[in-house]
Formats: structure tokens, sequence, C-alpha cells
């Protein structure tokens, strides 16, 4: 068995550092993990993503389609632009937060009664996939624990109030810790904890979430 | 990264990209000098040795074109030294004048060549297969699949190198490269570096006539000894299942991830033999044989052509000719785009026979429910000189166009590229590095239009130098503009010609695009700054009319290496925002820059949002209503 997250956001949001620091904490764990990352062709603001995948059995680099047990998504929209590969009633954790690419914008512009694609517009759609939907507002959340790009930690958080997630979520911070910028270690510890309680929330409501002591 | 699992002499194990770990097991075996121009997938083999390159006594030059790279390589290891180069395959293109005739020449210093295929074109002008440059030159090829073979090759590939006297090819695909994983670190023993004496080690590296007839022959024996040693490596496994008269299975690189992903998705894991191949030229041929006797088919599952069904048909024809073989020819597996474990799971069941659950019924579910979502393109950074350049650039082309004279525009590989794409989709051709001058020097001679063509800093210095001379030379007449942005910056801002430091932030001497241009005789050269819309655009306009080569430098360091310097100096980025009482809604701000930062909020107002924003201005400079400004107050950002 192995245990694949899909994760995805926008280049800039730090998918990489995220990456990095649940793949130190498999190594921390004893746990095989292999990534498959794609970054795109623009350094900034393009669609990136990771599928990310803990277990003996992990030997692709890339997920099959429906087969994630968890879609991370660092912004709404791209939650949906790869909802294949999340298993048909998995766990999809959105952040709240829309960014809306230029060609979209550009559109309004040209043609008044468009109208931007929504939040809610994501959230509904992913819901026809998978009722275990978790929407989390991670920039307010990275902004309160003193750093607007720790995003990323928060869905960390996240992540680790996830039951099924095979890593104690102790070695997680340990990890952040190791990769984040000397100087943004206790802000990104901080919006780890945040996020984890966030999600934690919700989370149990399905049934899924790690007890937190 | 984290440096130090690359630098860390202790055995252990870390988790790492696959380009960190080719670089940790090139450090491991003692690599003294490096040499990279770089590109995708390849760039972080560069940027981890840049970074560790204050750990270790290896030589590092960041080279202008990947010819260079691998001629730095060679001069090292003529003279005994272990070198190491990585290019993509398209980079493979521009350096191969050379790796064919070292084919002839051979080395003596370990020498090898991490070579990055791009199926998909992911990150690449073409989904070119680099493997058919091995058979091609006579150099042996190496396949790795995992973070951990890639590390394990490039240490085996030195003492293949040294062995048979000639460079290796490691070739590698974007999903190796982008691969991380648990990788096994060794002891890192360095020999220590002094200077070697040519006159001990003396030795001829020429081809020509004569020397060339005879020295092919010894390619020939080379090729042959190469084979023998390679049916023994522990490169090549056969993994599982009772061969019988059934099939089996034939993989290389990433695809052999997918088919052991694929046939544990099929439920049938060990029941059907599987010939990893990690040599692949030259191609073990009595390992394959021994392989395929007894078989009644082979699959053969790889990315792009048919390379290794080839070597699998022609094996088969002698020794096993009622072999099915299933492959690219038979039409389970396409030629085009990359694999998955899902494309081989298909087309695994269909050749073995047994139950494959479709996915296309989920792939339609989700395609509906996407309905009406916005694309996301590549598009400029927030901050990117390139959004002022072209917004400069377009009002300029207008008034070309307006004036009934038109244009061909001639776009190229760099940052720059993003301009093809949506919303703004302006490019008449864009084909691979630097090609647009050259084809600028023979479009401007057969069209009406005014040619213009586009290159970057780092694209000026590989290879546009002499298209330049060319036009300069023939008196052609076109537009070029040199968006000179201080780095290497679609790789990941790796410095070049243009930057005034070098590999592991030392000093580099730069070269002015200008000079050099001004030097050779062009007679129109004018260099502007980026971010100054306003004042460009007249610059811009005499430059489309001038009847000549009318060069155009327009300079601004990138925005991601800009906002590095900044926060080391300790300089805030002050973000912009719209006044919303003295903004009329022209929306200039969005249509002549799109930029990521910029939206429409519920009142039809732009808005900015100060996360995304990056404090260029160029915005600022597009409105006529001076309705954007720098937000110096907190509530200003909101």
């Amino acid at each position: 068995m192995s245990f694949d997250i899909f994760i995805c956001g926008v280049g800039g949001q730090g998918l990489v550092l995220l990456t990095n620091a649940l793949g130190r904490a498999c190594l921390k764990s004893g746990l095989k993990a292999v990534t498959g990352e794609m970054y795109g062709l623009s350094q900034r603001s393009g669609t990136v993503s990771v599928h990310m995948r803990i277990g003996e059995d992990a030997h692709s680099p890339l997920i099959s389609i429906g087969g994630a047990d968890a879609l991370v998504a660092l912004e709404a929209i791209e939650a949906l632009r790869y909802i294949e590969y999340l298993k048909k009633g998995g766990l999809a954790l959105i952040n709240s937060r829309i960014m809306h690419p230029p060609v979209e914008t550009a559109g309004l512009v040209k043609d008044r009664t468009k109208k931007y694609f929504t939040l809610e517009e994501a959230v509904s759609r992913v819901k026809r996939w998978t009722s275990r939907v978790a929407v989390i507002n991670a920039l307010a959340t990275a902004k309160e624990s003193g750093n607007p790009n720790a995003e990323n930690t928060v869905f960390l958080g996240c992540l680790s109030a996830l039951r099924e997630l095979p890593l104690d979520p102790e070695k997680v911070k340990e990890a952040i810790a190791e990769v984040v910028p000397r100087g943004t270690v206790d802000q990104n510890l901080k919006a780890f904890e945040i996020g984890m309680r966030m999600a934690s929330e919700a989370l149990c409501d399905f049934g899924v979430c790690r007890n937190l002591r | 990264m984290v440096l130090s699992d690359v630098v860390s002499p202790n055995k252990g194990k870390a988790f790492m990209l696959c380009n960190e770990a080719i670089a940790r097991g090139a450090i491991e075996a003692d690599v003294k000098v490096v040499a990279f121009y770089p590109g995708a997938p390849t760039s972080e083999i560069l940027d981890t040795f840049s970074e560790a390159l204050g750990s270790f006594d290896y030589q590092m030059q960041i080279a202008t074109n990947e010819k260079v790279a691998l001629e730095i390589c060679a001069g090292a290891s003529f003279a005994g030294f272990r070198s190491l180069t990585a290019m993509k395959s398209v980079g493979m293109n521009v350096a191969s004048d050379t790796l064919f005739v070292l084919g002839y020449t051979g080395v003596r210093g370990g020498m090898v060549i991490v070579m990055a295929d791009d199926p998909h074109a992911h990150s690449s002008q073409s989904e070119q297969d680099g493997r058919f440059f091995a058979p091609n030159s006579y150099i042996p090829m190496l396949e790795p699949a995992t973070a951990q073979e890639a590390k394990d090759m490039v240490k085996e590939a030195f003492s293949i190198s040294e062995r048979h006297r000639v460079p290796v090819i490691v070739r590698t695909v974007t999903r190796v490269n982008h691969q991380s994983g648990v990788v096994e670190l060794e002891e890192i023993r360095r020999s220590g570096f002094s200077r070697a004496r040519w006159r001990d080690l003396k030795e001829e590296y020429l081809t020509l006539g004569e020397v060339a007839r005879r020295k092919k022959l010894r390619m020939l024996e080379r090729r042959a000894s190469l084979e023998g040693e390679f049916e023994k490596s522990a490169f090549n496994h056969v993994l599982g299942g009772d061969a019988g008269a059934g099939t089996g299975i034939v993989t290389s690189s990433v695809a052999y991830l997918h088919v052991l992903e694929a046939l544990k998705n099929l439920g049938i894991s060990g029941k059907v033999p599987v010939l990893k191949l990690g040599t692949t030229y030259p191609v073990p041929r009595r390992l394959v044989a021994g392989f395929l006797k007894g078989l009644g088919g082979a699959v053969v599952v790889e990315e792009l052509s048919p390379y290794l069904e080839n070597e699998v048909a022609i094996i088969a024809k002698d020794e096993n000719p009622g072999l099915r073989i299933f492959g690219k020819r038979s039409g389970h597996f396409s030629e085009a785009w990359e694999l998955n474990p899902d494309l081989v799971a298909k087309g695994l069941a269909s050749a073995l026979g047994v139950p494959y659950e479709d996915k296309s019924g989920i792939v339609e579910e989700a395609r509906a429910l996407k309905e009406g979502m916005p694309e996301r393109y590549p598009t400029f950074c927030p901050g990117c000189p390139h959004r002022g350049t072209f917004a400069a650039l377009s009002q300029a082309l207008r008034a070309l166009s307006a004036s009934g004279k038109g244009y061909y525009f001639a776009n190229d590989i760099g940052c720059y590229s993003m301009w093809v794409f949506p919303p703004i989709s302006n490019a008449d051709s864009s084909l691979c590095m630097v090609a647009s001058v050259g084809i600028a020097n023979g479009l401007s001679n057969v069209v009406e239009e005014r040619v213009v063509a586009v290159v970057g800093d780092s694209t000026f210095y590989h290879a546009a130098l002499p298209a330049i001379l060319n036009a300069i030379h023939n008196r052609n007449r076109f537009t070029l503009l040199v968006l000179d942005n201080s780095v290497t910056a679609m790789t990941g801002q790796q410095p070049n010609l243009s930057t005034e430091f070098t590999a592991g932030g030392r000093e580099g001497k730069r070269v002015p695009i200008e000079d050099i241009c001004r030097a050779a005789g062009a007679e129109f050269v004018e260099v502007i700054d980026a971010y100054q819309v306003k004042e460009n655009v007249p610059v811009i306009r005499r430059a489309l009319e001038h009847d000549g080569l009318a060069i155009v430098v327009s300079r601004r360091e990138c925005a991601l290496y800009g906002d590095r310097r900044k926060r080391r100096r300790g300089e805030k980025i002050t973000p912009f925002y719209v006044d919303k009482s003295a903004c009329r809604r022209p929306y200039a701000c969005i249509r002549d820059v799109y930029c990521p930062a910029h939206e429409i909020d519920g009142d039809g107002q732009p808005r900015i949002s100060p996360e995304l924003c990056d404090g260029c201005s160029v915005c600022s400079r597009v409105c006529a209503f001076g309705s954007i400004r720098r937000a110096e107050t907190e509530g200003e950002r909101r």
C-alpha cells in the first residue's frame, strides 16, 4: 500500500519546500517516499503540481488517475484542475485563496458581462467528486503566524491532522525546522500548529482526524 | 535544497531531488571539473554544484553554451581530471559537434555527460529523443529510473569512462530529474587538487581523414568491449515471473517504474518477467537474447521513439523469430507524450490479455467538472522587466501596423517566450535558442513587413553573435530586442556573462551586450530601462523605422533575482495600490501589462494584490489618470 498525496498550487506558493518537508519527515520515519514534481515553464504564477507518494509500494513518481488519498490545493481553482487524480471520496484540503490568472482578468475587461470563477463554484464542484472537502483560509493563518509566505506550512499542519497520514506530526515539525529559512522557523511552526488545529475540526466531522493532545 | 545533505562527508540517507543526488554522486566520485549551461530539467544540477562550491575543491564554470561546457570538461579530462557536464538534449544539439569527435579521440579522466530528454515537452520546444546520440557517436549510455540509481550510475560512469577511455552519457528524462526520493549517501573522500603536467600525459586528441579512419576501427572495438562489460552490469536485471512461453516486458528509465506500478494495479506483480535495462547503449545483446528465448511475446515499454523496440526486434530476428512484439508499432503505446502508470497499465493489459479497468470515464467526469474553469498559462512573474518592455513594444508595433507597414515577430526561447501564450499570444515564430535572429536574417530580405526579433542576455551570449555579425556584414535590415535581465532567469536565475559574479557567488567579469554590438559595427544600438514604458515607446519606434539593423538592449534585472538582492540588503518591497477615487477604469493597467497581481474587484475597478505585487511600477506608468500609486501606509495596502 502507498499513501498518495496530490499537491498543487501556483508558482511561488512554496510547493517545493512543502514537498521537501514531507519527504524529510518520511525519511525520519523510515518510510520510502517518491515524488514527481512539475514546476511549469514560468518561475511564478503558473500551475505547479507535485505527486507525493509514501510507502514501500510506491514505485512510479506519478499517481494513477483516481489514486490520490488526499488532494492538497494551495489555490482553489487548481484543486479542480487536477481533480481526476483524487480518489472518489478522498480528502480535499483546499485553500480559500483564489488567484485569478491574467487571461481570466483579460476576459473580464473585454466582456463586461463575464464573471470570475469563484471559490464557491470551485468548492461546490469538488464536492461533487468527494464529500470530504475542507476549505482552509491559509493566507489569513499564515499572516496570523507572522509570515504571509507560510501558506505551505499551514497545509503541512492540515495534512498532519489527518489520521491516515503515516507520519508523526512531530517528525513533520522537525523537518519544517530544517527546510525553512533560518529566522522563520518559529513563524512556520506556529503556522503549522494553527493549520493542524483548524483542519482537525473539519477532519473530525469526516471521522478522519488524528487525536490531538 | 538542504545544502548539508549534499556536502555532508558522512554516510547516511537523505531525501533528495534526483538532480541533487547526481551532484552528490559526482562529488563522492571526486569530480574535479564541472561546467554547465542551464536547461530544464537539469538546471538544479548546476545550482547544487554552485551552492556546494564553497565546500570542495572542484572547479566550476557556468559556460556560454552547452558546447563550450562540454569542451571545458573534455579539456579537463584530456589532462586526467574527472569532469561532468549536464544539459538537456536540445542543448546536446548545440554540443554534438564536439560530442561526435570525442567518440573518436576518447578521453583520459572520467568524463560524464548527463543528458536529459523532456518527453511531453514540459519545458522544451520539442520531444526530441536524445538516446540516438549514443549509437550515432559510439558513446556509451546509461539510463537511471530513480534518484538513487542516477547517483549510482553517475559514480559508475566515471569508472566506465576511465576503463574504456570514452565519455559516458547518463540519459535522464524530466520524470527522473524532477523525482525526489530517499538516497543512500556514501562517504565523501576528496583527493585534493593540483595541476597536472601535460608533458607527462601527452597524447594526441585529434582526428581527420586517415586518423579518423583508423580511430573509427578502434571505436568499433570499444563498442564490442563495452557490450561485453554491459552483459554483466548490475544496472540490468530481470525481475520476477516464470518465462515459460508467456510474455515478458523489456523496459528502461522511468517507464520501468510505471511498469511496476501498472503490474501492481493490474494485480499481476511478480507474475510477468521484466527485463530492466540500465545500459542502453550498447545494448547487451546476449542478455536480451537470453531473456527473449522461450518467450511468446515481448512488450517493450519506453517513452518517445521505439529505440529499445528496434533493438529487441533485431535480436529476436535471430534468437526468437516467432516472438510477438508489443510496443509502438503494434499501437500499444504512442511515440507521442510521456507515459504514466495508467497508459502503461492499459498497454500491458491489452498485450497480456488481462482485464483492465478503463479510466476514461473518470477523466470524462472530471473534464465535465472543469467546464468554464480558467486556464493558467505560463506568464511573466509580477515585477518581470519583460512586461514593461513588451508594453512599450506593443504600443510601437500598434503604431507600425496603423501605418500600414506591419511586422513579423520572431520570438525565442527564454522567459520572453511567455508572450506566445494567451492573453497576449503574439509571435509569428519561436523555434529554439536564438533561431529568432537567424530567421530574421532570412526573412527581412524577402517580406515587406518589418522583422522584429527578440533574444535574452543568456541567449545573446549563447549563440546570437554569429547571426548578429551576419546581419551587420550583409547589411540586413531588422530590429533586434535584447532583453537583458542580468541572469538566466527561466531556469532559476543562474548567473551569466551579464552578471558580475559567477558560480558559487564568485566574481565574474561582466560582458556588456551593447559594447559587443557597437564594437562589431552595429550603427543603431540603444539601451533602455525596461520599466520606463512611456520613454521607451519612441526609442522602439525609431528602431522599427531604422533603415538597417537596429538593436535595442532593454535592461532591468529579473524581478526574482532583484528581490533576493533587495532582501539581502534589507530593502522592503513596497506594493502599489489603485486609488479608487482617481480610477476612470480605462483598464490600461490590465490590458497593457497583464500582471498576475491585478484583478477586477466587485465594483469593476482594478485591484492590486499586495501579496503578489512586486512594486515594479509598470502598471502605474501606463495609467493615464495617475491612479496607481505606491502603497506607503498599511491602509493603502489593503
